[in-house]
């Protein structure tokens, strides 16, 4: 029996010892060499396969229906939206992609003439030339309530006819297909200029009426499962056009193949690679280092965490980009119920957070500053917003967070102890379930107990946090941590309207997640949405982003730049606008 | 005096009765529980085991004096000054004795809070599946029958359970602020011994069943029976005292495997609630980053080693005192 002991004792240790090992053990590759990658794309070798490695899945598959960064990396690979941005691009105007040349403004800012290219096809099963009438009921079907897009009610709203809430399919009296290639768009408004600028998202990649309507008239509509392709890939399908089950199987693979009917002559893609694959279900820090490590890999959705982009810039440096995202990163909170429909409350759960910290949890100084109001540097309306220095509250004077203003404003809301001692005390957090968004959330999570809350916090993931809950307003929580914003194209509305104007919350794929109500706001985002002029809209947004600020919504902690690693032997391309890898543009050394 | 016992030590021979000569030359036999200590005394291992056991259980009950003793922080506060630019975890320092994880908490902290949430869970879990278990084995055993053949065949399903996906779905499906079953399920501790009491319980009945089907064969039942006493008395008063050393030495070998199935839930997301501290959840977080950060995973999964082996070395010599032959 001792003997037996014993042995098991001795067995045990050299058990724990050689896992020790086996974790220790494994030389590591440095990485670097062979040439950084090509911001403008060109002179990449055609050929082979790419893969992306992939935490989550679509958010929407459906072109019509996409507002989200990983979402886009996938659609402007397979759609062709009327315009769009060439990798290195990060003004306007948009180059035409769809469209044959720029938009024509007429008739004082209502009017909007298109005219598009001759010789785009859609891809198999549907085969033919793409028409004015496919982007007509491009347009239409995203202001339904089978296809729910986020942002159709923001730039478009004022299209003649545009139904003011998503409902039944109907004609635009506004939209015409004035011939085979000519597009015209009536406003009610004087808001052309960002109607037009708006065209570089994914609603404006013309989809076949006749192929699409049967799908449609499902809720939600199925055509995200059978959808059709106009980019120089498409997702890989059957013979009937079904892409579920084959070129998509929900939350593990995506599979681009080269779209037979696209020419390349009618586009500024060169699409270099002969397929795409996307393998979701990724591990964060595995996934990162998998891809430095490995060959032929670039990242999707996966961010970065801070101990990567760490060992990134120290030994992969050339296999490491941070572009700007042109967005912010912030900490909403759901003003509708208590205890943050108390302003003051709000203001005093700002001044009580560590940005810092929040900022560190997602890497650090390496992936940006920490924020002091919502329009990040070197974006149309930054300066005019008050700069690195802020618009002046006293709430986000601090980086690290001031409990003085804290306990200011706390007090002011009724609370003479400085921290929160009301009765909602035990509020709801729906968080990430990978880092570096759960790091955030756990960061939050204590810093709001520090306050005085109680908060009870679900992980779950990525796509379900937007998706189901804090992009539904019914099933918003208190608190969602992890919410970021970047640019829809280059004009400081993009920034602030779909998340911040009262007129913009939406029962489904909502991004107004504080969905606050202010009347003189909302008056201020009518005004500056009809002016023309670049300068005096960067001024009135500016404005905006200083009344949004005051409001105390958020706390906005880091203008990130957005950390992208790719394998060694991958020339790989960072779209500016989308700040992600441009599929159309990357390559294999 | 249990019967089972001194009739196991009786039938060892000579050899198993153990006398003292009293100073009047009188021989004194010793009782089973002495016999028991004796040599569970001699058992160098199991009394190790049982002493690092003792000293987990206080560390657990008293970690607050602990971490407060050592002069550690508590285990949910995060100090991002201790993590490097990028937000990396800080290794072993004068601050810090066993390093930090990724979010500025310390580790020695939550390991010692740890031992908590793991002992907690484990024996809870264990003494409820054992609970349910004497029950339904004693019922089973007792009664036979359709009684048997039913409680039999439902042991036999449950048995059949995919355990860790069962696990797995109920951890998600009551993961609501809600919870489910009416709120009597709640993400972390219920939910956790909730998932771990279902496929445990079975065996505690068979083995219970197993027993019961010889002992109510035996003579003190009848004489029990003849007297007048009703079957629940038989049951539990008479039977079941001969079970509670059997009883004792399959629950301490359950309880390691339930801190091992806790731990299992925790890394996989569905078991103790953050931020609290588990080590499984430590593990978790930690396997990604164990290069860069090996103290984060190797002191809970430390822990956790020298508890399991703990109790599973005591569990081994428990039984080796209690029925001394079957090591033969």
């Amino acid at each position: 029996m001792r003997s037996k002991k014993w042995f098991a004792l001795v067995a045990t240790a050299l058990l724990a010892l050689t896992v020790v090992l086996a974790a220790c053990g494994g030389g590591d590759d440095d990485g670097g060499g062979g040439g950084g990658a090509s911001s403008t794309g060109e002179g990449g070798k055609k050929g082979g396969k790419l893969t992306v490695l992939n935490v989550g899945d679509f958010e929407y598959a459906d072109p019509g229906a996409a507002y989200y960064q990983f979402d886009y990396m996938v659609h402007y690979a397979t759609q062709r939206p009327l315009y769009y941005y060439r990798p290195d691009q990060t003004t306007q105007p948009p180059t035409p992609d769809l469209a044959k040349g720029p938009w024509k403004i007429s008739n004082g800012g209502k009017r909007i003439t298109i005219e598009l290219k001759r010789g785009v096809k859609f891809s198999p099963p549907v085969n033919r030339e793409v028409k004015a009438a496919d982007v007509k009921y491009a347009l239409e079907r995203a202001f339904t309530e089978n296809v729910p897009n986020g942002y159709v009610s923001t730039y478009m709203g004022d299209i003649t006819g545009a139904p003011e809430e998503p409902g039944k399919y109907q004609e635009i009296d506004g939209i015409k297909a004035v011939d085979d290639y000519t597009l015209q768009l009536d406003l009610d408004e004087p808001t052309a200029a960002v109607t037009a600028a708006a065209f570089v998202l994914p609603a404006s990649a013309a989809v076949p009426k006749e192929y699409a309507e049967k799908f449609d008239k499902k809720s939600p509509s199925e055509y995200a499962e059978n959808q059709i392709a106009t980019g120089p890939y498409m997702l890989k399908n059957n013979s009937s056009g079904k892409v579920s089950g084959i070129g998509w199987i929900p939350e593990r693979s995506i599979t681009l193949v080269r779209n037979p009917n696209w020419d390349g002559k009618t586009d500024f893609r060169p699409a270099y690679a002969d397929s795409i694959e996307i393998r979701e279900g990724a591990e964060a820090v595995s996934g990162a280092r998998k891809i430095l490590r490995g060959k032929g890999m670039i990242t999707g959705d996966l961010t970065v965490p801070g101990e990567v982009v760490k060992e990134a810039s120290q030994r992969f440096k050339d296999q490491l980009e941070l572009p700007p995202s042109g967005g912010f990163r912030y900490v909403s909170l759901n003003a509708t119920k208590p205890p943050f429909d108390d302003i003051n409350v709000r203001k005093a759960t700002i001044a009580g957070l560590d940005r810092t910290a929040l900022r560190q949890a997602r890497g650090g100084p390496a992936i940006g500053d920490v924020a002091t109001h919502f329009i990040p540097p070197e974006f149309p309306g930054f300066q005019e917003a008050g700069g690195k220095a802020g618009t002046g509250v006293d709430f986000l004077a601090k980086e690290t967070g001031d409990p003085a203003v804290s306990a200011k404003y706390f007090k002011a809301a009724g609370m003479a102890g400085g921290k929160y001692e009301g009765p909602n005390k035990k509020i709801t957090l729906v968080c990430d379930d990978e880092d570096p968004g759960k790091k955030v959330c756990l960061v939050a999570q204590e810093q709001l107990s520090k306050l005085g809350f109680e908060p009870d916090t679900r992980f779950v993931p990525h796509d379900q946090m937007l998706g189901k809950y804090c992009g539904v307003p019914k099933n918003e929580p208190n608190v969602c941590p992890n919410t970021g914003w970047f640019k829809d194209f280059y004009d400081p509305q993009t920034l602030l309207d779909a998340t911040f104007n009262p007129a913009q919350v939406l029962p489904e794929n909502n991004s107004n997640y504080s969905q606050i109500k202010d009347p003189k706001l909302e008056e201020a985002f009518t005004k500056a949405e009809q002016l023309t002029e670049v300068n005096a809209r960067n001024r009135a947004f500016a404005d905006i982003d200083k009344m949004v600020t005051a409001l105390a919504p958020a706390a906005p902690y880091v203008w990130d730049n957005q950390a992208n690693v790719r394998s060694k032997d991958v020339n790989g391309v960072i779209n500016q606008f989308n700040s992600v890898w441009d599929l159309t543009f990357t390559s294999l050394k | 005096m249990t019967t089972s016992v001194t009739e196991l030590l009786e039938e060892g021979g000579t050899q198993q009765l153990d006398t003292a000569t009293a100073p009047s030359g009188e021989i004194a036999a010793r009782s089973p529980l002495e016999l028991f200590w004796r040599r569970l005394r001699d058992d160098k291992v199991a009394l190790a085991s049982l002493g690092v056991i003792v000293f987990l259980a206080l560390v657990a009950i008293c970690a607050p004096l602990v971490v407060e003793l050592m002069g550690a922080p508590k285990p949910n506060v995060q100090n991002s000054k201790a993590l490097d630019e990028f937000g990396s975890a800080a290794g072993p320092n004068a601050h810090n004795i066993l390093g930090t994880d990724d979010v500025g908490r310390d580790v020695f902290s939550r390991v010692v809070y740890g031992a908590r949430a793991s002992l907690t869970v484990a024996i809870l879990a264990t003494a409820i599946a054992m609970a349910i278990g004497v029950v339904i084995g004693l019922s089973a055993g007792y009664y036979r029958g359709w009684a048997d053949s039913l409680l039999s065949r439902g042991l036999d399903v449950i048995l059949g359970f995919p355990v860790l996906l069962f696990a797995i779905g109920v951890g998600f499906a009551c993961n609501t602020p809600q919870g489910c079953l009416g709120g009597a399920l709640k993400p972390g501790i219920s939910t956790v011994v909730f998932v771990i009491v279902i496929p445990t319980f079975p065996y505690f009945a068979r083995i219970v069943r197993g027993q019961v089907l010889s002992l109510r064969e035996r003579e003190f039942v009848e004489a029990a029976r003849s007297l007048g006493a009703s079957d629940r008395r038989i049951m539990f008063r008479e039977i079941l005292p001969n079970l509670v050393a059997p009883l004792i030495v399959y629950g301490t070998l359950i309880i390691p495997a339930n801190i091992l199935f806790e731990a299992s839930l925790s890394f996989l997301g569905v078991g103790i609630k953050e931020p609290n501290p588990s080590w499984g959840a430590m593990l978790s977080d930690a396997a990604p980053i164990f290069d860069t950060a090996w103290w984060f995973m190797f002191f809970p999964g430390l822990a956790l080693v020298v508890t399991v082996l703990a109790f599973n070395l005591l569990g081994d010599g428990l039984q080796d005192a209690l029925n001394p032959r079957a090591g033969r």
